[in-house]
């Protein structure tokens, strides 16, 4: 076989082609709509990773304390009472931490001195708060101790904010050795009491009603460790005068 | 586009719109595939029609596209390629001469069944030598490869080509010359 045979082969093979139905206005349109289409492929992508790396990028950039501007002006749109909606489990920390601080400045000789306010166990237990408190996420309510270990061993004081109590109720919660209000320059009052069982006093107590009167603190000391309801011990840890301290120490974020 | 450029791409499309389909037939032995391959071509270059519009051989350009594209095409994994095991039956047509016939039956038979039968890129040097009458040079220019490729392809797809038409006419009975 030829070149020459492989030539017209070639040129018979395609003798009897189909007719030819091309339009290149038609292919320009074809080509125009592929276009388009491909822009529209693109800029969806391009918008789809957008929203995508903002979903990812947006909780980081977002400023995380909600003590900061964005999380107040937040919290006063969504909420106009002090109260907040959220718990705010870190602001509840940081008493904690300030109250250890000045505890221990107060009684250097206590080892170990630690806030926590992360009660999660179920109601308020082993020691009933004075007042009324709520363990719901939507309280602002506190409950919780201050632990730390003196001469005797360890212990707690029971820390609790909430709804505000009488001193009336507060002195008629046991036989009081004594019970008195002492108004602060602030313009608050402190209620501070003690408790006895026979001859031995078994609570000390101070309570700050903030000056809006609704809502107060109550700082206790036990006999016993009110933590776990063991650890007894003839004498409270600490007496009223450092409690009072404490519930008027104006470091510490109570309200 | 601009509309004289585009008025210039219309008329380069409509000129050779038939060559290039014929040439991408002999390429991959079907008109279909081949108006395909041919329209996919001149859709390319519709699309870089502004840089190259200025070429010297626009035809060698578009010859050089349609060829990467049937290799492009015939790469693709799902591709299904048309299996070819039935034979259509013989109409006689009155109108023509019988020995004319014969030889175009011929041809038609060496494309579909000799020539698709050589590896595509002999296939391809074999098509743009003998039926395009490319130079070697030119050749080599369209499947981006030196001359001596093109050369050593060329002798490869003749020596397949001659062996299966070769083993076609001791079959049909036709001596090969």
């Amino acid at each position: 076989m030829s070149e020459q045979e492989i030539r017209e082969g070639m040129l018979l093979a395609v003798w009897d082609e189909p007719p030819l139905d091309f339009d290149p206005d038609t292919l320009i349109r074809r080509v125009e709509q592929k276009k388009s289409r491909r822009r529209a492929l693109v800029a969806v992508g391009v918008a789809t990773a957008v929203i995508a790396v903002a979903s990812f990028a947006l909780p980081g950039l977002l400023p995380r304390d909600r003590d900061s501007q964005l999380g107040a002006e937040t919290q006063t749109s969504a909420a106009p009472s002090a109260t907040p909606s959220t718990p705010d489990r870190r602001r509840h920390q940081k008493i904690g931490d300030a109250l250890a601080d000045r505890l221990q400045r107060q009684r250097p000789e206590f080892k170990e001195v630690y806030g926590s306010f992360n009660w999660s166990g179920p109601g308020l237990k082993p020691e009933m708060p004075l007042q009324p408190v709520s363990t719901s996420q939507d309280s602002d309510d506190l409950y919780g101790f201050v632990y730390f270990t003196d001469a005797i061993g360890p212990t707690a004081l029971l820390v609790t904010t909430g709804s505000a109590i009488s001193p009336g109720q507060l002195c008629n919660s046991g036989t009081a050795l004594f019970c008195r209000d002492v108004r602060q320059n602030d313009g608050s009052v402190v209620t501070e009491a003690e408790f006895r069982d026979g001859s031995e006093v078994v609570k000390a107590v101070s309570m700050r009603t903030f000056v809006d009167g609704r809502r107060s603190v109550i700082i206790s000391s036990y006999s016993r460790n009110p933590s776990t309801g063991n650890g007894i011990r003839q004498n409270i840890p600490v007496g009223v005068d450092v409690l009072t301290a404490l519930t008027t120490d104006s470091v510490i974020a109570w309200e | 586009m601009r509309k004289a450029d585009e008025q210039g791409f219309r008329e380069f499309a409509a000129a050779n719109a038939a060559s290039l389909r014929r040439t991408a037939y002999l390429f991959c032995g079907d008109w279909h595939t081949a108006e395909d391959l041919m329209q996919s071509s001149l859709m390319k270059m519709y699309l870089a029609w502004k840089r190259i519009k200025d070429l010297d051989n626009l035809i060698a350009y578009a010859r050089k596209v349609l060829l990467r594209t049937w290799l492009d095409e015939k790469r693709r994994p799902w591709r299904r390629a048309e299996q070819r095991d039935g034979e259509l039956p013989d109409a006689a047509d009155a109108t023509v001469d019988p020995d004319t016939t014969s030889a175009k039956l011929w041809a038609r038979e060496l494309v579909h069944t000799a020539l698709l039968q050589v590896p595509p890129r002999q296939r391809a040097v074999l098509v743009l030598r003998y039926f395009e009458d490319l130079s070697v040079a030119e050749v080599a220019v369209a499947m981006g490869c030196t001359e001596g490729t093109v050369k050593s392809q060329t002798a490869r797809g003749l020596a397949t080509l001659r062996t299966i038409v070769e083993k076609l006419d001791n079959s049909s009975g036709r001596v090969a010359s």
